[in-house]
């Protein structure tokens, strides 16, 4: 992986506001108004999960899903633009461009899960610290699927319709995935398919460590599926183009 | 020299190159073999399939049948290794990027790069270095592309329509800084729809009409490719223009235009039949002529 494109590439997405406001800001400020809404967060869930804390990590995994999804919008302006053909006259290979991409995705989406923490233990969300890395670690790592998904998009979106089937993949994982509503409350047909989703599963393995009946094994099964899945997608689609 | 020699230093050696979309033949059969330190012309009307042949000549599309080899490797290894490079026609720069961050991008990804100010330099925006794309000129952003073209030091430059969105001037300061890079031995090819840079700037001429070489050589042969030349003279009252060496007439009033194959027999002929005719004036055919006659085919 070439650093210096990584660099440019961390430059020019920090540089744009849309970016700044949607994936690093809004998470929070979604967070701070579910919490007053909720009233003062002494509440439990039946889960036993204390309600800010649970809320803390929907909306940190909303940030996870909003930073790469942006990415992959990118992606899809750029071949518009044909960017990625000047690409291709220099030595940096379809790998190198898609883990640059990867990666960037990956560290985009970072802030806003921490500053979703941050605000959390300011609103008085109490774990110890392994939990806490844990917890970070975990919404961290289950960045990797919408990463790779944000890529796949921008791999096969044009750039007008871009800003639909962002709109429509952070509406399917995000709602279905039980994000907004939770999956214990949905009729059987519905929390079907919000349990085939890898959101649903990445917020089950950041609740395990503090609610039991976690399938752990299946979580990160269903999560490599699609892993697996939307890398296979991403390798071919790039193949295609180029 | 033998055939396989030259093929074998070639900078470019195209040989049964091949390309089609659906129904489509886009290069249909192209053989070109370009010598190190040329500068050629690649001219033909649109849809002639230059921008194919270039597409496949870098390594951007895979023909259908043919072998490419630039300066004896895969049009790939060549790109890696820096030897080609190429300012494309609809090639983007990125918005929210600066000149000097796009430029030194592209540096940073080949293997052997030129200083990122040596290539501003050459391309004649070093005053631009810290600019937004997006706030560049359409002749600002092809000098961009140059640099772009320029900072990997390639022995083999491409040029598809390089100064299409460009003025005048613009276009005039472009071929000095091209020249002076051709002046240290670079091959150059370029894709045109100008004739006059053809002429001005160009060792050698290919034309290409539907997918097919149909000349090749310098300007001055491919000129005389289509032999002859033009009269034109006023004739108050001609009737009978039926002259020797005359291929076609044109009138307009008493001012007549006729196309030669011998100018000589016709003025003769012209002169003898209509005593009064005046200001006659005998021109040879030029490049544009020669496009049109060897291009035209198309456009019937």
């Amino acid at each position: 992986m070439n650093t210096r494109f990584l660099g440019l590439e961390l430059r020019r997405a920090v540089r744009n506001g849309r970016y700044l406001i949607f994936t690093v800001v809004l998470p929070s400020v979604m967070f701070v108004l579910f919490v007053n809404l909720y009233g003062d967060g002494e509440g439990t869930f039946p889960n036993g999960l204390p309600v800010t804390t649970s809320l803390m990590m929907n909306m940190a995994l909303f940030g996870v899903m909003a930073g790469p999804l942006s990415i992959g919008a990118r992606i899809a302006v750029e071949r518009g633009l044909g960017w990625q053909r000047q690409l291709r006259l220099t030595p940096l290979t379809g790998a190198g461009y898609l883990t640059t991409k990867g990666a960037l995705g990956m560290l985009v989406g970072l802030p806003g899960i921490l500053l979703v923490c941050v605000i959390g233990a300011v609103e008085g969300v109490r774990m110890d610290a392994p939990h806490w890395f844990g917890v970070l670690a975990t919404l961290w790592l289950g960045a990797i699927p919408f990463v790779l998904l944000g890529i796949v998009i921008g791999l096969i979106a044009t750039p007008d319709g871009m800003q639909a089937v962002t709109g429509l993949a952070s509406m399917l994982f995000g709602l279905l995935g039980g994000i907004w509503i939770p999956a214990d409350v949905a009729p059987a047909w519905l929390a079907g398919i919000m349990k085939a989703l890898p959101t649903f599963w990445v917020k089950q393995l950041t609740q395990a460590p503090f609610v039991s009946g976690v399938d752990v094994k299946q979580a990160l099964l269903v999560i490599a599926l699609w892993v697996a899945g939307l890398s296979v997608i991403a390798v071919r689609r790039y193949r295609a183009q180029n | 020299m033998t055939e396989t020699a030259v093929r074998a230093g070639a900078a470019v050696a195209l040989s049964g190159l091949r390309k089609r979309f659906g129904e489509v033949r886009a290069v249909d059969g192209v053989d070109l073999v370009i010598s190190p330190g040329e500068v050629v012309a690649l001219l033909g009307p649109n849809g002639a399939g230059k921008s194919t042949t270039v597409d496949m000549l870098l390594g951007l599309s895979v023909p259908d049948a043919g072998e490419i080899r630039v300066f004896g490797k895969s049009p790939r290894d060549a790109v890696v290794a820096g030897q080609i490079s190429a300012m494309l026609q609809s090639g983007a720069l990125l918005d929210d990027a600066t000149v000097a961050e796009v430029v030194g991008l592209i540096a940073a990804l080949h293997l052997k790069p030129m200083p990122v100010a040596q290539a501003l330099r050459q391309a004649g925006i070093a005053d631009l270095a810290g600019r937004r794309c997006t706030k560049l000129s359409g002749g600002q952003k092809q000098r961009v592309r140059f640099a772009l073209a320029l900072v990997c030091e390639p022995d083999l430059l491409v040029l598809d329509e390089p100064t299409v969105a460009m003025d005048v001037e613009t276009r005039r300061a472009f071929w000095q800084q091209m020249r002076a890079y051709t002046d240290t031995g670079r091959t150059v090819l370029f894709a045109t729809h100008y004739l006059d840079e053809a002429e001005e700037y160009a060792d050698r001429v290919v034309l290409m009409r539907s997918g097919r070489i149909v000349a090749d050589g310098s300007v001055a042969q491919v000129r005389a490719t289509v032999s002859g030349r033009t009269l034109r003279a006023v004739v108050p009252g001609a009737a009978d223009l039926d002259l020797p060496g005359v291929r076609a007439v044109e009138r307009r009033g008493d001012q007549i235009m006729l196309t030669c194959s011998d100018s000589d027999a016709a003025v003769r002929a012209l002169l003898t039949r209509y005593p009064h005719a005046h200001d006659i004036e005998i021109t040879a055919l030029g490049l544009e002529d020669a496009f049109l006659a060897l291009t035209g085919e198309d456009n019937r």
